[in-house]
C-alpha cells in the first residue's frame, strides 16, 4: 500500500506541473489568435488553423493531465482515509478538476468547429480553465485576505499563459507567415502583448510574494523563499532574452531577424517551462510566510557555504548503516524520526549519520573535479590551441562509472545486496538510469565535439538533457517544513539547476542561432564556464 | 523519421521517463501550528480534548483523527463540527496510562493531502 500511495504521489506532482504548462499553451494560443493574429488585417486563415490545431492538442493534453490529476489525487485520499467514492467526490479538487476537464473538451468543440466569425468565444472557456486552477492554488485555503489573493492568484497565470504559452504560437507564425514583413508586424504585435503581461505577472507575482514569503529573511531561510527567488533568477534569464528579440525586430532588416527571431524563442519557451515547473513545486510547499520556527540563518548559510578544502578521504562501507531501512526503523525507535508532518506514502525523514554525509559529500567532491576538469578542457578546446581537447566528454564514461559504485553502498558490488535485488528498489533504480544516462552524454558530445555529427538534431541532445536535468531539479523539493538540513540541501541544489539551465540553452542557442548574429560567440563562451561553475560548486557541496 | 530527430525524441522520451523516477512525493502542505495534547508531551487522562490547529483552510469533512494505544491497536476518533475553518478537534476518551500516538491526516482546501503523528504520554489522573 505505501508502495502504491508513493507511485500516486510521483504522479500527482507531475500531473500538476504538466497540468500547469499545458494550460498555459492552451490559453496562450487563444490570446494569440484573438490579439495578435486576427488583429494583423491580412488573410491568415492558414495561420490561424494552424494555430486553432495546437490550441486544441494542447487542450487535449490539458484535460488527459486532469483526469490523471483527479484520479490520482482520488486514490490517495481514498486509500489513505479509507473514504468512499462518494465522500470523495464532494471534494474541492474533484471540484476544480471538472470544471478544467469540462472548459478543455469546449475549447476542443470550438476549435474543431468551422467558423467564420471570430474567435472571442474561445476567452470563456480559457477563463474558466484559469479559475479551476486557482481553485487548487495557496490563495483557495489562505485564512486572510482570501479573495484578493485568489484574484491576484488568476492574474498572475493568465498573464503567464498570454506571455509564455504564446511563445511556442509565435515561432508557429514566424514560420508559417507568407511574407517576412507580416512574421515582422506579428513579432512586433506580440511584444506589446509580451509587456503588457510582463507587467502585470510581475505586479501580481510582488503581491503574492508579500503575502506568502512575508519578510526578505525568509527568501534565504526557508524553501519556499528560495524557490521564489530562484523564480524570479528565472524571470530576469526570460526577459534578457525577450528585450534581444524586442532589439530585433524594432531594428533588424526583416528577412534577417527571423531565424534569430526562431532560436531565442526556443529557448525562451524551454526556460519558461522550467518556471512553469518551479511554480508547480511551489504548490506543493507551505508558503515562507507560515514557518516561522527553524528558519535557516545568514550566518548557518555562511558556515555551510564558505569555501573549504575537498574530502578526498571516504568513509568505509562498514561505517555506514547496514541496511536503510532497518535504520529507518531503529530511528522511529529512538524518536528521531521525523513523523510530525509527512505526505501520504511517506513514512517520515531520519537524519543521516556523519558517515553518510562524508560519504556523500567525497562523492559530489569527485564528481566536481571531474566536472571542472571537463568545464576547462571545453574552454581550452574552444581556443583551439590543444586538439585532444575536444574530447573533454569522454570524461563522463569516468563519472558514469563512479556514480554506478559510489550512488548505492549497501547494494552491489560495494555491499551485501544482490545486483538483481536492487531492481526493485526505485532509488537504486534511478541512479543506475542516471549512470547509462550520463553515457548517453558522453557518447553524443563526444560524437558532435570531434566532428563525428556535423548537423542534424543530435547534436542538440547534450544541451536538451542538461536543461531537462536542471529543470528537473528545480522541482525535486527536498523540504518537508522547515527543517534546516533539508532548506540547506536546497540552497546547494538551486545553483546547479540555474547553471544547468543557463549551459543547456546557451549551448542551444550556440549551436542554433545564424553564424552572422553577434550572441552566438557570447553564448559559445558562456556554457563552458557555467561547466566549470558547476565543478566548483559540486567541488564546495557540503551536508554538515 | 530523420536519424537525428529520432534520436532527439528518444532522448527526450528518455528525460521524461526519468522525471517519473526523480520527482519526489509533494512536500507537505498543510503545517500543524499548535495542537493538543502538546508533541511529546505528558497529559493526564482518562478523557483528553483534542485540537489541532493549522496553517490553512481544512476540509473536515475529509480528514481523519486516530488513535494509536499503547498495544498498537488505532482507534479512529470522531471529529467535532469544524467551526474555525483552520482547525479540527475531538475527544478521546477512557485513556489508560501509557504512550499513545494521535494520527492526523487533513485534506486542505486546495486539495493538497498532509498527515502526520503527535506522539504524547497519558498519566494517571
Amino acid at each position: 500500500m505505501a508502495r502504491l500511495l508513493q507511485v500516486f504521489g510521483f504522479l500527482s506532482v507531475l500531473f500538476r506541473g504538466a497540468t500547469l504548462t499545458f494550460q498555459s499553451l492552451a490559453i496562450g494560443g487563444i490570446v494569440f489568435l484573438i490579439f495578435v493574429v486576427r488583429r494583423a488585417n491580412e488573410d491568415s486563415s492558414a495561420l490561424e488553423q494552424a494555430c486553432l490545431r495546437w490550441i486544441r492538442r494542447s487542450a487535449i493534453a490539458l484535460a488527459v493531465m486532469q483526469i490523471s490529476y483527479v484520479l490520482a489525487n482520488s486514490m490517495i485520499l481514498r486509500q489513505s482515509a479509507g473514504m468512499s467514492l462518494r465522500e470523495v467526490a464532494g471534494a474541492n479538487f474533484v471540484l476544480a478538476g471538472l470544471v478544467g476537464i469540462v472548459s478543455a473538451f469546449t475549447v476542443i468543440a470550438l476549435t474543431a468547429a468551422r467558423r467564420s466569425t471570430g474567435y472571442a468565444d474561445l476567452l470563456l472557456p480559457a477563463a474558466a480553465i484559469i479559475a479551476s486552477s486557482v481553485m487548487t492554488s495557496h490563495s483557495m485555503a489562505r485564512l486572510d485576505y482570501r479573495a484578493p489573493l485568489v484574484a491576484f492568484t488568476a492574474l498572475h497565470q493568465a498573464a503567464t499563459a498570454a506571455w509564455l504559452g504564446g511563445l511556442p504560437y509565435l515561432l508557429i507564425a514566424v514560420r508559417r507567415a507568407p511574407a517576412p514583413d507580416f512574421a515582422r508586424r506579428l513579432s512586433a504585435r506580440f511584444s506589446q502583448l509580451a509587456l503588457v503581461s510582463v507587467a502585470v505577472l510581475a505586479s501580481a507575482g510582488l503581491l503574492l510574494s508579500f503575502a506568502y514569503v512575508g519578510s526578505f529573511k525568509a527568501i534565504y531561510g526557508t524553501s519556499y523563499g528560495a524557490m521564489v527567488a530562484t523564480k524570479v533568477l528565472l524571470f530576469g534569464l526570460l526577459l534578457f532574452l525577450g528585450a534581444l528579440n524586442f532589439q530585433l525586430v524594432r531594428r533588424g532588416p526583416a528577412s534577417s531577424i527571423l531565424a534569430s527571431l526562431k532560436r531565442f524563442g526556443e529557448a525562451e519557451i524551454g526556460i519558461g517551462i522550467t518556471v512553469i515547473l518551479t511554480a508547480a513545486s511551489l504548490t506543493s510547499l507551505p508558503p515562507a510566510a507560515d514557518l516561522t520556527h527553524d528558519r535557516v540563518t545568514g550566518p548557518e548559510i555562511f558556515a555551510r557555504m564558505s569555501p573549504r578544502s575537498p574530502r578526498f578521504a571516504s568513509p568505509s562501507v562498514q561505517e555506514l548503516p547496514e541496511e536503510i531501512y532497518a535504520a529507518q526503523k531503529k530511528a522511529f525507535e529512538s524518536g528521531s524520526l521525523s513523523t510530525e508532518s509527512y505526505v501520504p506514502g511517506q513514512t517520515g525523514t531520519r537524519p543521516n549519520t556523519p558517515a553518510e554525509k562524508a560519504w556523500s559529500e567525497y562523492n559530489h567532491h569527485w564528481a566536481g573535479i571531474v566536472v571542472l576538469a571537463m568545464g576547462l578542457l571545453a574552454l581550452v578546446a574552444q581556443a583551439g590551441q590543444i586538439s585532444w581537447a575536444r574530447n573533454w566528454p569522454l570524461a563522463f564514461f569516468g563519472l558514469s562509472a563512479f556514480l554506478f559504485l559510489r550512488s548505492d553502498p549497501e547494494t552491489w558490488p560495494l555491499g551485501p545486496v544482490g545486483f538483481w535485488a536492487t531492481l526493485a528498489d526505485p532509488e537504486v533504480l534511478l541512479h543506475r538510469f542516471f549512470a547509462l544516462l550520463v553515457i548517453a552524454l558522453a557518447v553524443f558530445e563526444w560524437r558532435v565535439q570531434t566532428g563525428r555529427v556535423a548537423s542534424g538534431r543530435a547534436r542538440l541532445v547534450f544541451p536538451v538533457l542538461v536543461a531537462v536535468s536542471g529543470a528537473l531539479l528545480l522541482t525535486h523539493s527536498h523540504s518537508l517544513g522547515n527543517l534546516k538540513e533539508e532548506v540547506l540541501a536546497e540552497l546547494s541544489h538551486i545553483p546547479l539547476a540555474i547553471l544547468a539551465v543557463t549551459l543547456g540553452w546557451s549551448r542551444w542557442l550556440e549551436l542554433r542561432l545564424p553564424s552572422e548574429n553577434q550572441t552566438r560567440n557570447a553564448m559559445a563562451r558562456l556554457w563552458p564556464i557555467c561547466l566549470v561553475l558547476i565543478g566548483v560548486v559540486l567541488l564546495n557541496y557540503r551536508e554538515m | 523519421m530523420h536519424p537525428g530527430r529520432r534520436n532527439l525524441c528518444a532522448f527526450v522520451l528518455l528525460a521524461v521517463a526519468a522525471a517519473f523516477f526523480i520527482v519526489p512525493p509533494a512536500a507537505a502542505h498543510a503545517v500543524l501550528l499548535e495542537s493538543n495534547p502538546p508533541l511529546k508531551s505528558a497529559v493526564s487522562g482518562p478523557d483528553v480534548p483534542i485540537k489541532l490547529r493549522f496553517n490553512v483552510r481544512i476540509d473536515a469533512l475529509r480528514s481523519r483523527l486516530t488513535l494509536i494505544r499503547p498495544d498498537g491497536s488505532a482507534q479512529p476518533l470522531e471529529l467535532n463540527k469544524q467551526t474555525p475553518p483552520d482547525t479540527l478537534s475531538g475527544e478521546a476518551t477512557g485513556l489508560a496510562a501509557g504512550a499513545y500516538r494521535l494520527r492526523w491526516q487533513v485534506l486542505a482546501s486546495d486539495g493538497h493531502i498532509t498527515r502526520g503523528e503527535i506522539p504524547f504520554t497519558v498519566t494517571s489522573p
